[in-house]
């Protein structure tokens, strides 16, 4: 008890939470690890804005899935457990696609179809199918957002790179100065457009296999 | 209760469940929604106007100041009489916008209703006040394939239909078409200036959305015969500016 007090950081690290949660993020993130996801990750990541729109919305749909699916665990047939799953998730889906359009229109207008799309995100149904069926809702819970923020690392990281990198802009303001285009600097077009993010997406795949081989 | 009979159960339920839930959000966000929608649509039509700049981030309080001052929205009779009073509401008048400055009339927006390849296109297209010269284009709404029919909202096929003209010099209606590819490749000279460069890999789209203009311009031909004719004197006396 007392040794716990001393090192809080500990206490977390031994918590399930706190486990899940690391290995969404990292051993088993679901874009970089088990390429999951990739369409949308490659569609909405030319800017941070839109990337972190859509993180938040994916997030929230598969931690709300996760945790609705879970709450229904004992009482959903098994023979038609796939229809329920999905009819849940693309509920939610479509809850997310009118908020935006209710209160985010011109970056709702930007991702047009990839919130829809989200429904057929294996990662959202993936977990569900995985974890949620056979786990208490709090878990559940844990489980979709850990992976909801998996995913949005990967996108936020793609988007930083492709929106710095591919239109010289963080968030829509300029960041780099007009001293270094006048000095011959260029933005790289290529980062712009789809092949752009898949070569992004794959050193990030790259990356996060060699940093855990070496562990 | 059977195996069978307990899914159909369950399955209606939930689907009663989820149908309310959707309905209520619906209809609770449908005033937000709409009203993006019309601050979109006043968006599009001050872009088509040229009277805003690609990719500003103007207040919707500033789009709907600039447009009380600068867009009339009015509607025609099919022979290009302007609706007023009781008769605004005939059913066979067209909507179409004014671009004033002052008391001078600068152009007028035609909207386009087309078919698109997969569900309708909306978009404005705004011409001078000579009648035939093209002064803008933007698309308010549409379903196209991102990447593919989806560029007609871009920048770049945008800026295509500055200057094209929907008439020749001598006043024949003729619309712009889109090309398939390049303009400069594809049309011979004299009919460069009725022609946009298409977007590859969007054949259908541009084909629809090239008859689809067609059909808007023509209903609307009255109209930019009286402004290529220079007969809209009148108007500028009947309807002095929105705002002094």
């Amino acid at each position: 008890m007392n040794g716990a007090a001393a090192r809080p950081w500990a206490v977390v690290r031994r918590t399930a939470a706190y486990k899940e949660i690391v290995k969404a993020l990292w051993r088993a993130n679901p874009i970089s690890k088990q390429i999951l996801g990739v369409c949308s990750s490659l569609a909405v990541t030319v800017q941070l804005e839109t990337a972190l729109v859509m993180s938040l919305a994916l997030t929230g749909v598969t931690a709300g899935s996760s945790l609705a699916v879970s709450l229904l665990r004992r009482t959903i047939p098994r023979n038609i457990r796939i229809i329920v799953q999905v009819a849940v998730i693309a509920t939610l889906v479509i809850l997310a696609d009118e908020l935006l359009k209710a209160f985010l229109f011109d970056v709702s207008k930007q991702l047009s179809v990839f919130v829809g799309l989200i429904i057929t995100n294996c990662i959202v149904l993936g977990r569900s199918e995985a974890y949620a069926l056979n786990h208490p809702p709090g878990p559940a819970f844990l489980d979709g957002l850990a992976n909801g923020l998996g995913y949005s690392s990967v996108l936020m990281g793609v988007a930083f790179f492709r929106e710095l990198l591919g239109s010289g802009k963080l968030f829509g303001a300029s960041v780099i100065p007009e001293a270094f285009y006048r000095a011959g600097y260029v933005n790289n077009g290529l980062l712009v457009l789809a092949p752009g993010a898949f070569i992004m997406i794959g050193l990030f795949v790259w990356l996060e296999h060699a940093l855990l081989e070496k562990k | 209760m059977s195996g069978s009979a307990k899914s159909l159960l369950f399955i209606a339920v939930l689907c009663g469940v989820c149908s309310l839930l959707l309905t209520a959000a619906s209809s609770g966000l449908k005033p937000y929604q709409e009203r993006n929608i019309l601050i979109d649509r006043h968006r599009n039509v001050l872009l088509a106007a040229g009277l805003i700049e690609p990719g500003s981030r103007l207040k919707e309080a500033e789009v709907e100041v600039l447009y009380a001052e600068r867009i009339r929205e009015l509607r025609v009779d099919p022979e290009g009489r302007i609706l007023e009073g009781a008769d605004a509401a005939r059913p066979d008048g067209l909507p179409f916008y004014l671009i004033q400055e002052g008391g001078e009339i600068r152009g007028y927006i035609v909207p386009i209703d087309s078919r698109g390849l997969w569900g309708p296109i909306q978009a404005y297209l705004a011409i001078d006040r000579d009648g035939q010269t093209v002064k803008g284009f933007a698309v308010t709404r549409h379903a196209e394939t991102p990447g593919l029919g989806g560029e007609i909202e871009k920048e770049w096929f945008r800026r295509n239909w500055v200057g094209k003209k929907i008439a020749t010099r001598e006043g024949t209606f003729v619309s712009v078409g889109i090309a398939k590819g390049k303009v400069e490749e594809q049309v011979p000279e004299p009919k460069r200036p009725h022609y946009v460069d298409g977007i590859s890999g969007a054949t259908m789209t541009g084909k629809f959305l090239s008859a689809g203009i067609r059909d808007s311009l023509s209903r609307y031909e009255p109209v930019s015969i009286r402004f290529r004719r220079n007969q809209i004197a009148e108007w500028e006396q009947r309807l002095p500016p929105a705002r002094p």
